[in-house]
């Protein structure tokens, strides 16, 4: 009897212990970098909350695709999730503080663009499979159609099926209102009100800026309004201004932000955002909805994993960014 | 129930069953890894079952009718942790089952057949996991897939043939896909119930074999209805509970889409095929026959074969010195290659 006890735990114990190995010995692919979201009960309270040293930090290799080729960076990110919201803490070195976008400035006699653009960070997801994004990340949606030239590329997906999620915090644009542009992403076309063709369409709502010209384009149309009090100093938003009506009031050096932004509301405005430039880098902190209840969004489900991927942009206005190999999501508990 | 039988004219069947006498340790608390693995099985086959209600097996649907069964099915993703563990377990409990029925000799005169039918079961298993793996279209599904088939084909005059006549040519497309889902959910599973059924056929006919250790034990009977099923069913209900909460917490994994286009992609073979995997690792080139089909091959024609071998009526580990010690002399060769294996695929890898 004493000997088959002793089997029998033996057994047991070998069921157990193989069972749990097996855990462990969960095959996964071999080259996608995981991010992992850990889970929290209260939401990180800013930048600066002890918590994020909680979370694993990812050190995200950023590679520049042309004309910035070579310039590589890292981007840190950590991700920390609750029941109802999604957070990400990204860190990079970025030696210029970029926040204006081609400014006006009054030279003596005409109104002339300033140098500058601004710093950016991007985020793609997909809301619908897109194919070969897990595997190829942006470049998949970058670099398409793949059978045309270069200059014909366009950053869209291939077919109406697949669909991205486009979240891009923008230091000039969208920092002043807290948020990340929340955008989403489709074939290429053309639709009304857009200045090129790609795949990036606007999610509901309100947001993005305006350009602050006249219809000859040769001066501002805007000044900050006087009876109101700048709500972010340094920023002209529109909900803030009156159109000008002397510019003989401006003497020479005078600058007046080009790009003002526009109050954000609705699914656009999906995508919270809390920045800060210091010690030669940005920390930018995106937090969402797991499930905001719009169709123009990715739905969280922590039960998943998520392909995504991450491009930063330094004082640029065009698309030229350092972006990551296509990456991968994982919620923790 | 009388009434029910009546009406379903089993009046007969259920007198035969409820008359049915078998051991009282057929399943008890320190014998009870077949009772398991039937257990087991019964799980694999329901939660196939569901998952086959929204699969598609097609490479542009697979992927997301995987995707869509796991995560926006209520419980979708508990039931395919249930299959995911279960195979695993079943794996396991099968080769430790295997293993008390070599220590006791349990592959003895007349109970030769039980044994065979047993090891024919086990390796057809993996038959099941290697046609299952495919089946989410996913990156290390496919992958893997592709080192299998590289293996297959390895194979000596016959190689090409098999692959070609698994998955339908030299690529793994649509006609590999629905090759594999056939052979997943109707072939093997056929051929497995089928070799059950000889396995139980010849169990009843030549009985359990005799403890080592305690004499005349199988002497005391107990009904095979209600006695035994019930027991079986607290089994089953126990064994559910704890792969629906393993599963739970710990959800089987669904990698990245398959992209046959990424041959950068590196599969890590699974625990179970370490150490034929570092066998082929190690015989490369001209020599890749001897790990893949040399050794595997010997290995099953010499568990096939050891109740021929071993005919002695001797039936305690220490009188058979022989035969224990060449089994564990290459169970400690396969757990080394193992070890190998894990080395070489799991440690200082990017995860």
């Amino acid at each position: 009897m004493r000997a088959r006890t002793v089997i029998s735990a033996i057994g047991g114990a070998t069921i157990i212990i193989s069972a749990w190995i097996l855990m462990l010995l969960q095959p996964a692919g071999a080259h996608t970098l995981l991010v992992t979201a850990r889970y929290v009960k209260m939401a990180p309270q800013g930048l600066d909350d002890p918590v994020w040293e909680t979370a694993q930090a990812a050190q995200l290799l950023v590679e520049g695709r042309e004309p910035v080729v070579g310039q590589n960076g890292t981007v840190i990110s950590r991700a920390l999730y609750t029941d109802d919201q999604l957070f990400f803490l990204f860190k990079w070195k970025d030696p210029t503080k970029s926040i204006t976008k081609q400014s006006w400035m009054f030279d003596g006699q005409k109104w002339v663009h300033l140098q500058g653009n601004e710093d950016r960070i991007a985020l793609l997801f997909e809301i619908t499979r897109i194919n070969k994004f897990g595997t190829r990340g942006c470049a998949i949606t970058c670099h398409s159609p793949a059978d045309v030239p270069r200059k014909g590329w366009k950053f869209a997906t291939k077919t109406n099926d697949e669909k991205g999620d486009l979240w891009h915090w923008k230091a000039a644009r969208s920092a002043p209102y807290d948020y990340a542009d929340d955008a989403w992403l489709t074939v290429a076309g053309n639709p009304t009100g857009s200045y090129r063709t790609t795949g990036r369409r606007k999610d509901a709502g309100a947001g993005g800026d305006v350009k602050n010209e006249t219809p000859d384009g040769t001066r501002p149309l805007f000044m900050q309004n006087p009876a109101i009090k700048p709500s972010v100093p340094g920023f002209l938003l529109l909900e803030e201004t009156v159109k000008i009506t002397n510019y003989s009031m401006f003497k020479t050096g005078d600058t007046i932000p080009y790009r003002l932004p526009l109050k954000p509301s609705g699914s656009r405005f999906d995508v919270k955002a809390i920045s800060r430039y210091e010690d030669g880098g940005w920390m930018v902190m995106l937090y969402r909805k797991l499930d905001t209840g719009h169709e123009d969004d990715v739905i969280f489900n922590p039960k998943k994993r998520y392909s995504f991927a991450v491009a930063v942009f330094d004082d640029s206005g065009s698309e030229h960014s350092k972006a990551t190999e296509p990456m991968t999501m994982l919620f923790s508990r | 129930m009388d009434t029910l039988s009546e009406m379903l004219a089993l009046g007969d069947i259920m007198a035969r069953v409820k008359a049915l006498r078998v051991p009282a340790d057929a399943l008890t608390w320190h014998r009870f890894s077949g009772s398991l693995l039937l257990v087991l099985l019964v799980l694999l086959f329901l939660s196939g079952a569901f998952m086959a209600f929204y699969y598609s097996p097609a490479p542009g649907a697979a992927y997301d009718s995987v995707d869509y069964a796991l995560y926006s099915v209520p419980f979708g993703d508990v039931i395919k942790g249930v299959h995911h563990y279960g195979w695993n377990i079943f794996l396991i409990v099968l080769g430790l089952h295997l293993v008390r029925a070599f220590i006791v000799a349990a592959y003895k005169s007349p109970r030769q057949l039980i044994w065979v039918s047993g090891v024919l079961t086990l390796l057809l298993i993996p038959a099941l996991i290697i046609t299952g793996d495919l089946l989410p279209w996913d990156q290390n599904g496919f992958w893997t897939t592709q080192v299998r088939i590289s293996i297959i084909a390895s194979v000596p005059l016959v190689g090409d043939f098999m692959v070609r006549l698994i998955q339908g040519g030299p690529l793994t497309g649509i006609v590999a896909l629905t090759r594999f889902y056939v052979l997943h959910i109707l072939f093997l599973p056929a051929l497995l119930i089928i070799l059950i059924v000889i396995h139980f056929h010849f169990l009843k006919t030549r009985g359990l074999s005799e403890p080592l250790f305690k004499k005349g034990s199988q002497s005391k009977t107990i009904s095979f209805f209600p006695q035994l099923i019930n027991r079986w069913l607290l089994l089953f209900l126990a064994v559910t509970l704890v792969l629906g909460v393993l599963s739970w917490y710990w959800p089987a994994p669904l990698g990245d889409p398959a992209d046959p286009t990424d041959s950068t992609f590196v599969p890590r073979p699974e625990w179970w095929v370490l150490s034929l995997n570092q066998l082929v690792t190690i015989f490369k080139g001209s020599l890749t026959v001897i790990g893949s089909v040399i050794i595997p091959g010997g290995l099953v024609v010499l568990l096939l074969a050891l109740p021929f071998l071993d005919t002695s009526p001797d039936r305690h580990p220490a009188r058979r010195k022989k035969v224990v010690l060449t089994a564990i002399v290459v169970a400690i060769i396969l757990l080394g290659l193992s070890v190998m294996g894990y080395n070489e695929h799991f440690n200082g890898n990017v995860s």
